[in-house]
């Protein structure tokens, strides 16, 4: 009898230990999401901003000289579409965040080309209103490869969470599924990026 | 916390990488690692950078370096160094960092979150052409002395300060963690005198041959070397002057940069 109690007592000892166990795991996936949505909106907020400078410059730029007005209609044009793709819990695939890449690309692209044009237009360089403008989209792209960057991390470490034991026998039941991450920029002077493969061929090299 | 690991391990990658070095905490507010600034005006800039932080509660920071020592941008560059500095408060993330590296001819203003709104990209542009001139001549106090003014300027009014510097506060009060530490020590010590309390009396009762006497001295938590408690993370005073202690601020990569 004595015994049974003791077996008994144990078994239950087990059980509450390794409850809290998986609650205090649990808890932690919760918050390490919550990171990697948080640092999403971040990345949204930094691309929004740049896209908010689009009307003001492409004003200036129509204002000071007889520009030729493809570039500007492709800007626009640009601006219209990344509008339209937005994820407010931060993409929950490859393909989500391709899609979002292409179209910032697209706008990225576009203004890129659009410096290269005004290199012809001494006035306009000279002009302080747009000195100003390409101080500020200077400064957005430079935020924009900031939280790009943290965005990888604060990924890296919730999907290392999610594939470590305890978490990889649970967390894809609970929902928590793998997150993409951003693709280093062709050609940009990035830092040497820590990036761990997992294996599945979806995160890049 | 993870992300400060992230960024210790990114350090050691870049770091074995060879290629770069980031520059340690400066210990002032104005520090000129290169010696084209005299005494004189390094300490009264210093003072300025100092007051205002008392007044503001925000942190400008100026870091003269003779070059880079990295193969990244400057962007990157100094938005990983501010980050490891950790310039202006926590919770305002309310500094700024004037970075210049005169062999290269580049220099920086790399803003906190929290003074983007008043140091925008297009002030902290306007502020490093304005600089551009006194550097060209070789007047490098000039410039300094120049971007020092109107970074005061753009910021003033946005944060209200306490009197005191981040680093005076230090000296004189224990911040959080070191409450925290000094509670968890005493609760500790507490606990071995209730340990060794409830052992001797144990003792008492229980004879057994077999255990060797101990003596008061060999006991376990007595072979661990007490700390002295005094933390190295107050102020090291370099140099004299007003010293700076960052507050774990943050950039977003916000501000803009120049050669001359």
């Amino acid at each position: 009898m004595k015994t049974l109690l003791i077996v008994l007592g144990v078994i239950a000892a087990f059980i509450v230990v390794l409850a809290l166990a998986a609650v205090g795991s649990y808890n932690a996936l919760v918050s390490s999401n919550q990171g990697v949505e948080a640092q999403w909106a971040q990345v949204e907020n930094v691309y929004q901003r740049r896209a908010d400078l689009i009307p003001n410059l492409v004003k200036t730029v129509e204002g000071a000289a007889n520009f030729e007005k493809s570039t500007l209609i492709d800007i626009t044009e640009a601006r219209a579409s990344v509008g339209k793709v937005q994820f407010t819990n931060g993409p929950q695939n490859a393909e989500q965040l391709a899609q979002f890449e292409k179209a910032q690309g697209s706008l990225g692209g576009a203004l890129g080309r659009l410096m290269v044009i005004v290199e012809k237009y001494p006035d306009l360089k000279a002009n302080a209103g747009f000195q100003s403008l390409q101080a500020q989209l200077e400064g957005s792209e430079n935020r924009i490869s900031v939280e790009r960057g943290r965005f990888n991390e604060v990924v890296q470490a919730y999907n290392t969470k999610i594939k470590s034991v305890p978490a990889v026998f649970y967390a894809a039941l609970l929902g928590f599924i793998e997150r993409p991450y951003f693709k280093a920029k062709e050609g940009a002077a990035e830092p040497p990026k820590v990036e761990f493969k997992f294996g599945d061929g979806k995160t890049q090299p | 916390m993870i992300q400060r690991m992230l960024v210790v391990l990114a350090f050691v990658v870049t770091a074995a990488h060879g290629a770069e070095t980031m520059p340690a905490k400066p210990p002032r507010f104005f520090n000129d690692y290169t010696g084209r600034v005299d005494r004189g005006m390094t300490d009264t800039l210093n003072e300025r950078l100092a007051q205002y932080e008392r007044e503001s509660s925000n942190q400008l920071l100026v870091a003269m370096y003779p070059r880079m020592q990295t193969n990244s941008s400057i962007e990157d560059y100094c938005t990983r160094t501010f980050e490891s500095w950790g310039v202006g408060r926590a919770d305002r993330d309310n500094g700024a960092v004037l970075f210049i590296f005169i062999e290269d001819r580049k220099m920086r203003i790399q803003t906190g979150y929290g003074l983007e709104a008043t140091l925008t990209d297009a002030e902290s542009s306007r502020i490093i052409e304005g600089m551009k001139p006194f550097f060209r001549a070789g007047d490098y106090a000039g410039g300094a002395s120049f971007a020092v003014t109107a970074m005061i300027e753009a910021t003033k009014g946005e944060y209200r300060g306490t009197g005191k510097t981040l680093a005076e506060g230090r000296r004189h009060s224990l911040n959080g963690t070191q409450a925290w530490l000094m509670l968890g020590l005493l609760l500790f010590i507490i606990a071995m005198i209730v340990l060794s309390a409830l052992q001797a009396r144990k003792r008492g009762y229980v004879y057994d041959a077999k255990r060797r006497y101990q003596l008061p001295g060999d006991r376990w938590w007595n072979t661990i070397s007490w700390s002295s408690g005094s933390s190295s993370g107050w102020s090291s005073g370099g140099g004299g002057g007003s010293s700076w202690s960052g507050g774990g601020g943050s950039t977003g990569g916000g501000g803009a940069s120049g050669s001359w």
